[in-house]
């Protein structure tokens, strides 16, 4: 038997896609990862051993964390770079809020606040009101939930990076849209739920305050140093029992901390004494004379406080210090040196996600969820052996109905193919959306074989083209509207259903284009012995 | 086994005996709804992606009013898990998971999956699901509009379509099957699906030469095959999905078998007569 390229050109173009499929699942290049990070990750890595196939939280286990930005927005608005502070202090007046809370924006002329009636007290009104305060025209109506493109994408990142620096190989951070709403979905193969929500939870501002005795020897603090002032962060270490990370300043922050230690007399021979008590608030410990201490502060809460070490304070006296800004921030124990330092490298957060009011989570124990990838194969199958007794029973013809299984096994190879090659992560709504196809396909298979092999010859090609085309009609019509069917979903941010719409809606296509009309060529040749 | 297609003869029924049963069904499956809705606030009852609340699967030897008694909160469903002894799936209405993970995990509970959802954002994710079936539904409309481009038989479609959707929308009723984003999608299918038998139906009656009967018999033949393999496919992964004991696909499946039951009864019957109906008294006229 002889394949004529261009008279049986669907069986080829069928051979080309299954050639380019088996690429994309087992050839080893650019797959291993993906989106994935470097191979040391491989412990979380919810890629699959064998093949390029990358698998989602309900086929890996994991967890996953939904949820929305906290925060309000007002754009359109029209004001000059200088204005910015202005507006921002306005702000923080009426609204009573910190300066981190605040945010005027020149480049995208809009301002928003970190802060709403669902976290915090702020209400869409109470904003409106304040920017009126500032000089705007602006009505409850002008006010926006969420946050600016901007913020959104800077906290997609610093959540990024935080994955990646708590080696939770495969974690992603990406922002979702849906009409009115716009979430960040962060992901985590493997790791479990308080894991994941300790990670991305807080917003994750480090300051260095110092706190020494001011004039009539009552307590004052002063904000130091933050995230934007370091140079330099080591690895968090352990030595001799003390805790630390290493942090070198950056020139103009060394010397303005060299400053302000000797202004306040951190500089003192011998260095200080500190008799900070974590367990109390700060305004207690204030109370009652502490010495002077440098403060370890993650989102404005005292985590850790220190003395200045004796060789320390001379290098304040000597303006050393200045010269080589660098320092040891002490804490409790090494997991705090850990969160600190992945705080400190990854900077903070503009705004926070609000898992608890208005969030999902979704964790499923890793070992429970490998064992749905060899049962859902399984499944698979078997609903595949189904068709092919159905298909069997009605034409007897093995020629007919074993070309209809390798077929539709054929369309779901490539729809894998398809998958490994954008990285898609297969979850169980994938897995019902292949059997969806593998559905849809067997009945358009159906369609072709009744079509073609109705009575009369189809000795010529023109009988066979005429009677293809007849088919395909019907065929293309059904998959138009199921395409149509889905795609709302395919756009709409519902979670599953969006994963379940893209494999159908590619199934589809890839079954109407390549393999369906294929079907028609194997079935001319095998079946109605067109052999010339 | 004869697995050939029956050969219906139509000539014996009138177009009103014919409509009656696929009619009266849907005005069956449409009083059940709006029943229902009058009844408990919904059509079908809601899964937690679209109320809100806490799902908690757990393996424990507790038994089910032990279970209960763990949580100080009220647990609202306690399902066994088919093929997983001792596993148990819990629904909550809290949803803040943080204390009742505490509680579980106090009782030593091993706990295999957790999902949370809020509220708002169910509320969120239910006016989207149908604004989502919504959409689908009118494109496909609209669609199947543009390719007949003639009043009945375009509307012979839409309506076993819509039929096919409300029938199984009233077994989950009656099932209490939750409606869950798996069913939605499972609904969204049955479009695609439905659509189909009835394209390639039109297909064969108006755009092919011949007797309106022996085109019936053809389109019957390939499209009873159609479905048939379709309900065989369904059934067997329901089946065997729901023994393993893996989520979301017994529903999916479950739903497709009844909406192509319905789809077979719809398409022969009620689509039939309305083309028969066109073909000899509505161009005739």
């Amino acid at each position: 038997m002889k394949l004529h390229l261009k008279k049986h050109w669907r069986i080829w173009l069928l051979a080309l896609f299954m050639v380019m499929s088996t690429v994309a699942l087992f050839a080893p290049i650019g797959g291993e990862g993906g989106i994935l990070g470097p191979a040391d990750d491989d412990e979380n890595a919810a890629g699959s051993q064998y093949t390029n196939l990358q698998f989602g939280l309900e086929l890996s286990g994991g967890t996953q964390v939904r949820a929305p930005f906290v925060g309000m927005t007002v754009s359109g608005l029209e004001f000059e770079p200088d204005e910015e502070s202005e507006i921002e202090s306005v702000l923080q007046e009426e609204l009573r809020l910190s300066s981190g809370d605040v945010r005027a924006d020149f480049e995208e002329q809009s301002v928003e606040v970190f802060d709403d009636s669902e976290v915090g007290n702020t209400t869409r009104a109470d904003f409106a009101a304040a920017l009126r305060a500032a000089g705007f025209d602006t009505t409850e109506s002008d006010v926006r939930m969420g946050v600016t493109a901007d913020t959104r994408a800077g906290v997609e990142d610093v959540l990024n990076e935080r994955l990646r620096e708590r080696g939770l190989g495969g974690g992603t951070a990406s922002q979702v849209s849906a009409p009115g709403q716009q979430f960040m979905v962060v992901e985590v193969p493997g790791a479990n739920r308080t894991e994941v929500i300790n990670l991305i939870g807080d917003r994750g501002q480090v300051e260095i305050w110092a706190l020494y005795p001011g004039e009539n020897n009552t307590y004052e603090t002063q904000s130091l140093l933050d995230q934007s002032d370091l140079a330099d962060i080591g690895q968090a270490q352990q030595q001799e029992g003390d805790t630390f990370v290493p942090i070198r300043l950056n020139e103009q922050a060394g010397a303005r901390f060299g400053d302000a230690m000797r202004a306040n007399g951190f500089d003192e021979q011998g260095g200080t004494q500190c008799a900070y008590d974590l367990e109390r608030s700060l305004d207690e410990n204030m109370d009652d004379n502490p010495g002077r201490c440098l403060l370890t502060v993650l989102d404005g809460e005292v985590v850790f406080a220190a003395g200045i070490a004796p060789d320390l304070a001379s290098s304040f006296a000597s303006g050393a210090f200045d010269e080589s800004p660098s320092y040891r921030t002490t804490t409790t124990s090494f997991e705090d040196a850990r969160e600190l330092e992945i705080n400190m490298r990854a900077g903070a957060l503009r705004t926070e996600l609000d898992i608890e009011n208005r969030g999902t989570t979704f964790f499923l124990l890793p070992s429970l969820a490998e064992q749905f990838k060899p049962l859902s194969l399984l499944t698979g199958a078997t609903a595949v052996l189904a068709v092919a007794f159905m298909v069997f029973l009605r034409y007897r013809k093995p020629e007919v109905a074993a070309p209809m299984l390798l077929t539709a096994a054929a369309e779901v190879y490539i729809l894998l193919g398809f998958a490994a090659a954008v990285g898609l992560p297969l979850d169980l709504s994938h897995i019902a959306g292949f059997i969806a196809v593998i559905g849809t396909g067997v009945d358009d298979l159906v369609i072709i074989a009744d079509e073609i092999m109705q009575q009369g010859d189809v000795r010529t090609s023109k009988v066979f083209e005429s009677r293809f085309r007849k088919a395909f009609w019907v065929i293309g019509a059904a998959a138009a509207t199921t395409i149509i069917a889905m795609s709302p979903l395919a756009v709409l941010s519902l979670g599953d259903l969006q994963g379940f719409a893209i494999v159908t809606i590619v199934g589809v296509l890839i079954g109407v284009l390549i393999t369906r009309p294929a079907y028609g060529d194997i079935l001319r040749i095998l079946v109605l012995g067109d052999k010339r | 086994m004869d697995a050939s297609v029956p050969k219906v003869d139509y000539t014996e029924y009138t177009n009103r005996q014919l409509v009656v049963i696929p009619l009266g069904l849907l005005a069956v499956a449409l009083g059940i709804l709006a029943v229902a809705t009058v009844v408990t606030g919904t059509p079908v009852a809601l899964g937690i992606e679209f109320t809100g609340g806490t799902e908690m699967q757990v393996v424990t030897t507790d038994s089910p009013a032990e279970i209960e008694a763990t949580f100080d909160g009220e647990v609202q469903s306690i399902t066994p898990i088919a093929g997983q002894a001792n596993t148990y799936q819990l629904t909550f209405q809290a949803d803040d998971a943080d204390p009742i993970i505490e509680q579980a995990e106090a009782a030593d509970y091993e706990i295999e999956s957790v999902g949370e959802r809020s509220a708002s954002f169910a509320a969120d994710s239910q006016r989207q699901a149908l604004l989502g079936l919504a959409i689908a539904f009118a494109g496909m409309a609209l669609l199947v509009a543009l390719m007949f481009r003639t009043f009945v038989p375009s509307l012979a479609v839409i309506a076993s379509a819509f039929s096919d959707i409300m029938i199984p929308l009233a077994l989950m009723r009656l099932f209490n099957i939750e409606l869950t984003l798996g069913t939605v999608a499972a609904l969204l299918m049955l479009i695609g699906y439905s659509v189909d038998s009835d394209l390639l139906l039109n297909n064969h009656i108006l755009r092919r030469h011949g007797d309106f009967y022996t085109s019936t018999f053809r389109a019957m033949r390939t499209g009873v095959t159609m479905t048939v393999t379709s309900i065989a496919a369904m059934v067997v992964m329901t089946v065997v999905a729901y023994l393993l004991g893996i989520p979301l696909l017994p529903d999916v499946g479950l739903i497709l078998v009844f909406g192509l039951l319905a789809d077979l009864m719809n398409t022969y019957l009620l689509n039939v007569s309305l083309l028969r109906y066109y073909k000899y008294e509505g161009i005739a006229k």
